[in-house]
């Protein structure tokens, strides 16, 4: 009795220190995430702060005071703790452009105008005021003010899926003639992966210019796709392979004998089957070529994808760091999405294969 | 006589399905990848008029970066593949345990291989920057006084050893998550019976990782491994993003670097190219090396 | 129904491996034909040939006089039972067993009316909308059963079906698929290595070995008439006893001597060696043909190594030489460990071998 009651707390105590261990570690490793969600919902005036602000400003305080010019706005400064002056200014229609845009917070100009007549009619040198922030600010604007944000995302769409489906069709039949038959040059084909990859891609990339100028397919996106295809296909093989090995030939032949083509016997058993799994490979591609910078830069000049335009919000003159932040985590989101329901298909796809 | 042709019509038939199958893949590999590879390898042997000449590895060998960006990447390979591998490896087993909430926990350590190469740069330029969140949270955490700031990216002497450590470890980072799933796929395919027999037959918890687990997992830590390889020695963007071109000078980069920022030289190209094939012979080398040596091969004439 | 005839079909695999060894064999209509062998010996190969998932090397497969050599599966009119059932996980039983009906374009009432009848002969009705996930081992091989039967081939192919089944289900499936195959009268080619699973269902057996036949023959003929040293200890359990002794001719008659007996033969034995005139000769004795005797009429006096009881009967090992012989005795009077029994052997049923070549002789 005594015993089993020490060795539930024993085991409590254990599970205690483990999930507390396995806590700080994914905690320790996903800081620098935290950091940069963080600050995509960050003010452009707190993002230049330093110390940098560790959790956004859900609202903006203020204070309001006469100036020379007419109204001295001040906002609360988290990092120095005291208001800080910001304007001095007659017109609203200034205040209100700094307020969204440097402080990202909600405001009009009736709203303004309503904080001045109270100033105006309560007699005190200053009054104060509270307005919630637009914490999606910075993701707005990164779509408004870059340019070419919105239609190089239906680019990046547009080319993450070409290269799936020229690499998940050429790639997968070659998987599934590696998990089925056994031929001449099958070792040749598990190492054209590595072979394909021991050549610098940023290399490749150059000459390609002149190939997919030659095919008019420079600057569009079935080029880029083309390209990234390279790299993607050795992998889909690998993967598509391990996930027809998972599938037992039996079954296929069940399907020749009882009627079926070797055709119809693919497609009406072990396609099927096979098909989570070649989602998941899909997904796996699609996270490389959305995710690619560098062949982009390369080889796209008037249309770039969305990887190349948060590049130059983050480099580029252009941008501000909340603003390519906010690029960032918008680019990281289908990722992220993709890469949640991958995480059940690990096994199928690299279970198989191995050199 | 009709019975034989159609006989050996359709045998050979079915001998060509494996090699119909895979014909579309070399057709593509020809195309697009043998040929502007083949284009390299002729730019690197050529000069601007299309002459052949060997100057251009004279010129690569006799760079003045040549020498440093060989050394860090050497260095840069050597730490990083092994701080990965322990890393993955690690993580690896840990989720093999199958806990309540591995499932979630398996998510969030794959993050860092989803986010986009543009969103860790940014990520990682924001946080080593003297007014960045590391030094932020430093100064939180009581670390750093008021007014007091850790030059991450350079200050006033840039130490390379500093800069290198930094670049192993943001790399480390982000390329753990994709090496584990390989050795996470490879340990939950293990036959579970022989890890338990281990333990049957009186191991510990080590000794059934050393003796039972590990051998068996070889296969796939050497595929985990060589991928890993054949890309640590082609490591730059990073360094780019961070470090701008030049200041830790690696091989690839001096691609991008004779490509990119000096186009304009006559040279340039043949540099680039010349960069090329001596790094594709350094990576096939290495790749060599190491099948060889982890006994790959042996593998396939025994099998 | 159908006949299926093989003629001299050869298989190789490369160059070094040859699974089927110029095999030739025909299977009569309505008959339940049983390949039996050691694992390796090319059974499955020769059945996936049969079936038309394995390319033939050399020579042609007749089914209903028609040489199906060449031909697709699903051409050949065949039905199979994979040794791990092959029914596809994402269709549901129904769906499984309908499948071929489907693909012949047979109409929904005909396709329901067969799927229910195959289904109720083999026990599965309530089963038919579950998923193979949902099901048990046994009843998995049931629905593979039914998918076969539903098509009603002209031949039925079985690759151990009941090999991956507990020891109490395969005994009982045995006869259930012997049951179906007697009500659905389908010519049937089934593989086993289990020698008895063999001898209780088969009408006739095909023995092979080394990817070549060795013996063809009703159960009862190759339990009894053993064409070889292999077959003769392949067949029954326990084993056939061999023994290598002396052929030694005096005055008497014939005798079969080694350092532990001296068994003076019967004329009708003595008549089926005429022929023989090597004098070393390999003696195949079943454990039921070695009995217990009085003291008095023994050839072989030993003491019981080891006894196994078995309820209808006792096995008794004892050692002779090298050598661990085992008969089976009437479970009495009971035999004790190192107990001295006496033995005699039964005449009638003696198999006689030659060394050199492994043939019977004098059958
Ligand atoms: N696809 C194959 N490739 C090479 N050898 C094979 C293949 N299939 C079977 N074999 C070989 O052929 C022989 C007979 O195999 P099989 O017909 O499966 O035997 P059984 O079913 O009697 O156990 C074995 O030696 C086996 O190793
Ligand atoms: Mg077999």
């Amino acid at each position: 009795m005594n015993r089993k009651v020490n060795k539930k707390i024993i085991k409590a105590a254990k599970d205690t220190v483990f999930y507390l261990f396995l806590t700080t570690l994914i905690a320790g490793m996903l800081l620098p995430v935290y950091f940069i969600v963080s600050l995509s919902f960050l003010s452009t005036r707190e993002a230049y702060r330093y110390p940098l602000p560790l959790v956004p400003a859900l609202k903006t305080d203020f204070e309001l005071t006469y100036g020379e010019n007419g109204y001295i706005l001040s906002v609360w400064d988290r990092t120095d703790k005291e208001y800080q002056t910001v304007l001095d200014t007659n017109e609203v229609e200034k205040m209100e452009v700094y307020i969204k845009a440097r402080l990202g917070t909600k405001i009009t100009q009736e709203e303004i105008r309503a904080e001045i007549a109270r100033l105006e009619n309560s007699g005190q040198e200053s009054i104060f005021f509270t307005k919630p922030r637009s914490l999606l600010y910075n993701y707005d604007t990164f779509f408004k003010v870059t340019r070419d944000a919105v239609p190089a995302l239906i680019r990046s769409i547009e080319i993450a899926a070409l290269t799936i489906l020229i690499s998940l069709s050429i790639g997968g039949l070659a998987g599934y003639a590696f998990a089925r038959y056994i031929f001449k040059g099958k070792d040749a084909l598990r190492f054209s992966v590595l072979f394909v990859r021991m050549f610098p891609g940023v290399a490749i990339a150059l000459p390609m210019v002149f190939i997919l100028a030659k095919a008019n397919l420079y600057d569009e996106p079935l080029g880029l796709s083309l390209i990234y295809s390279v790299g993607a296909i050795g992998l889909t093989i690998w993967i598509t392979a391990s996930i027809f090995m998972g599938i037992p030939k039996s079954l296929e032949e069940a399907a020749q004998v009882f009627g079926g083509s070797k055709l119809q016997a693919f497609m009406r058993v072990t396609l099927p089957l096979a098909l989570p799994g070649l989602a998941a490979s899909a997904m796996y591609t699609f996270l490389g070529a959305w995710n690619e910078t560098v062949a982009a830069i390369i080889l796209t000049q008037f249309k770039p994808t969305f990887s190349v335009v948060v590049y130059q919000t983050l480099l580029g003159a252009q941008g501000n760091v909340n603003l390519a932040a906010a690029g960032g985590i918008a680019m990281a989101l289908p990722a992220l999405i993709f890469t949640f329901f991958l995480r059940r298909y690990i096994n199928q796809m690299w279970g198989g294969v191995t050199v | 006589m009709v019975a034989t042709r159609s006989k050996s019509l359709r045998k050979m038939w079915g001998q060509a399905t494996p090699y119909l199958l895979i014909l579309p893949v070399v057709i593509y590999y020809a195309i697009f990848w043998v040929r502007p590879v083949i284009a390299v390898i002729i730019g690197s042997f050529t000069d601007a008029s299309g002459v052949f000449t060997l100057q251009n590895f004279v010129m690569v060998f006799s760079d003045e970066n040549f020498w440093p960006a060989l050394n860090n990447t050497a260095i840069i390979v050597l730490f990083s593949v092994t701080i990965e591998f322990i890393g993955a490896l690690f993580l690896a087993l840990l989720i093999n345990r199958k806990f309540f909430g591995s499932g979630i926990f398996l998510f969030l350590t794959l993050i860092p291989m989803a986010l986009p190469a543009v969103a860790t740069g940014a990520m990682w330029i924001t946080g080593l920057t003297a007014h960045g969140w590391i030094n932020s949270l430093l100064y939180y955490l009581g670390v750093l006084a008021e007014g007091e700031k850790i030059y991450w990216l350079g200050g006033i002497e840039p130490n390379p050893t500093k800069l290198l450590a930094l670049v192993i470890i943001i790399d480390a980072w982000q390329v753990i998550p994709s090496m584990m799933i390989i050795l996470l796929a490879g340990l939950q395919n293990l036959p579970k019976a022989a890890k338990e027999a281990g333990y049957v037959f009186g191991g510990n918890f080590m000794t059934v990782l050393r003796k039972i687990t590990m051998p068996m997992l070889r296969p796939t830590i050497q595929t985990a491994v060589i991928l890993r390889l054949i890309s640590a020695i082609q490591i730059w963007l990073i360094i780019v993003l961070l470090l701008g071109f030049g200041r830790i000078p690696v091989l690839v980069e001096r691609i991008v670097y004779y490509h990119e920022e000096v186009p304009g030289l006559n040279i340039s190209y043949q540099m680039a190219a010349g960069y090329t094939i001596v790094v594709s012979t350094i990576v096939s080398l290495t790749a060599l090396v190491y099948l060889r040596v982890s006994g790959a091969f042996k593998k396939e004439e025994t099998a | 129904m159908a006949t299926l005839e093989i003629i001299n079909v050869t298989k190789r695999f490369g160059r070094k491996v040859i699974a089927a060894d110029n095999v030739s064999l025909e299977v009569h209509d309505k008959e339940f034909l049983v390949l039996l062998g050691p694992s390796g010996c090319g059974k499955t190969t020769t059945l996936r040939m049969v079936a038309g998932l394995e390319e033939v090397t050399d020579g042609n497969i007749l089914i209903d006089g028609v040489d199906v050599t060449d031909l697709p599966p699903r051409k050949r009119n065949i039905s199979m039972v994979f040794q791990n059932y092959a029914i596809w996980p994402h269709m549901t039983v129904y769906e499984n067993i309908s499948y071929a009906l489907k693909l012949k374009r047979m109409e929904k009432s005909e396709i329901d009316r067969i799927v229910h009848e195959v289904a109720d002969m083999t026990k599965i009705g309530e089963l038919l909308e579950r998923i193979p996930a949902q099901l048990s081992g046994g009843q998995q091989q049931r629905v593979a059963v039914a998918r076969a039967i539903a098509v009603s081939p002209k031949v039925f192919l079985m690759d151990e079906p009941l090999s991956n089944l507990d020891a109490k289900l395969r005994v009982s499936m045995r006869t259930e698929l012997k049951a179906i195959h007697d009500s659905a009268k389908a010519t049937t080619v089934f593989v086993t290595h289990d020698q008895s699973e063999a001898m209780s269902i088969a009408d006739r057996i095909v023995i092979m070995r080394h990817g070549k036949i060795t013996q063809t023959g009703t159960p009862e003929e190759v339990y009894d008439k053993g064409a070889n040293l292999f077959v003769a200890d392949f067949i029954g359990t326990p084993p056939t006893n061999f023994f290598d002794v002396e052929l030694q001719r005096n005055g008497k008659g014939l005798h079969l001597v080694n350092s532990y007996f001296d068994l003076r033969l019967l004329p009708e034995n003595e008549a089926r060696l005429k022929g023989y005139n090597k004098d070393q000769l390999t003696l195949g004795v079943r454990p039921e043909n070695i009995i217990l005797v009085k003291k008095s009429k023994s050839i072989l006096d030993t003491t019981a190594l080891v006894v196994e009881p078995q309820g209808s009967h006792q096995v008794i090992a004892f050692r002779l030489g090298e050598k661990i012989i085992k008969i089976v005795a009437p479970a009495l009077p009971k035999m004790e460990m190192g107990e001295t029994i006496h033995l005699d052997f039964q005449q009638e049923s003696l198999r006689f071998f030659d060394p050199e070549s492994t043939l019977a002789i004098g059958d």
